[in-house]
């Protein structure tokens, strides 16, 4: 008998609720757009601006949240490189409430800083969109942000103003020097 | 003397010539391209796995096992799918105590296994029987390394299932919670 009660109290503390939700399955739908986002020749320490828009098609208020994410390699577009660093990339709000069967727009910025090492640069990022459930299963959806650097101007030799000093200089000496000597 | 000013300006002339081009640089445009009609959307006819009490140490499967839940294409551009899982918390104190999700999806003490197979995946996975583990590790769900699927354009359906191992043990009476992120991006 006693052996019964421990092999009864065992079973019981191996049990768990797992998920234990029983409301109906039920299919949740939004979309985002863009899908694909291409930011280009942007100048080192000036910022850009465009905007995400999620449209919520259910009959309910809904909450999502906005966050980046770094694609691996594989999945990025060809040429592209991993973005550097996501705190360059800022959201108006990372969390939005989207009425039901309405959409609203997230203003996304990028700031490059001004440092010469980031010039010429061509990257990729993905922006995801989550609708906030507590649900089993969850949907994210991915805009592809990819974004190319001008090249650095500060940092870069001005090759043409040095060669078009040099040759004034030149071309000054020149003429100084023929002038002189038609003098003498 | 007419040199002299001729000289000047010539020289002038050339420094701005050169110099000119790489000054205007500091101006640039910045262009923002969206790309294509880009509405991107995917949707789930089922999104909760009613289990209640469960054992340690026990498999799992969905019903059906394969084809319990749909993803649709609902935008208007093809897209890549993929899926990632997190350990198990429990509801009252998240903190306090969790399931760790397996790697390999395969369990251990307070470790558990999660699996999902698509619908027509009969040799994917480690054992080749269709199953691929879930981890804390975003990867493909479809299309994938290695398989011949192509991404999958706007109406497209995809069925798939899940299977839990539960760990071999585990603190008990306790609920627990945790949540597979399924998303897509533009192919």
């Amino acid at each position: 008998m006693i052996r019964y009660v421990k092999l009864a109290g065992l079973i019981a503390t191996l049990l768990v609720i797992f998920l234990p939700t029983f409301t109906l399955a039920k299919e949740f739908r939004f979309s985002i757009s863009p899908a694909e986002i291409h930011v280009d020749d942007l100048p080192l320490g000036e910022t850009s601006e465009f905007e995400i828009t999620i449209h919520n098609k259910e009959e309910l208020t809904h909450n999502f949240t906005l966050t980046t994410f770094q694609p691996p390699e594989e999945e990025r577009r060809e040429g592209r490189a991993e973005f550097p660093d996501d705190s360059w990339i800022s959201f108006s709000s990372f969390e939005i409430e989207v009425a039901a069967n309405s959409e609203a727009a997230v203003t996304v910025t990028i700031t490059i800083p001004r440092e010469p090492k980031w010039a010429g640069k061509e990257w990729e990022t993905w922006l995801g969109v989550t609708a906030e459930s507590r649900d089993l299963l969850t949907v994210q959806l991915y805009t592809r942000l990819l974004v190319s650097t001008t090249p650095a101007v500060g940092a870069r030799p001005d090759t043409g103003l040095i060669v078009g000093i040099v040759v004034g200089i030149a071309l000054f000496g020149c003429g100084s020097y023929y002038y002189y000597r038609r003098r003498t | 003397m007419k040199v002299v000013i001729t000289s000047v300006i010539v020289a002038v002339i050339l420094a701005s010539v050169f110099s000119l081009p790489v000054l205007a640089q500091e101006s640039g445009t910045i262009t923002i391209t969206m790309t294509g009609v880009n509405d991107i959307s995917i949707s789930l006819d089922k999104t909760q796995w009613p289990l209640g009490e469960v054992a340690a140490n026990t498999e799992y499967i969905t019903s059906p096992p394969i084809e319990w839940c749909t993803l649709t294409v609902e935008g208007n551009c093809n897209v890549n799918t993929f899926i990632v899982g997190e350990n198990a918390e429990w509801i009252d104190d998240p903190t306090a105590y969790e399931w760790t999700l397996s790697a390999d999806g395969i369990n251990g003490d307070n470790v558990y296994g999660l699996q999902f197979r698509i619908s027509g995946d009969t040799t994917r996975g480690p054992l080749g029987d269709g199953y691929v583990p879930i981890t804390k590790t975003q990867d493909e769900f479809w299309p994938y390394a290695g398989g011949s699927g192509s991404s999958l354009a706007p109406g497209d359906t995809k069925q798939f299932g899940l299977k839990l191992l539960t760990p071999t043990y585990f603190v008990g009476s306790r609920q627990m919670q945790t949540q597979i992120t399924i998303s897509a991006a533009a192919a």
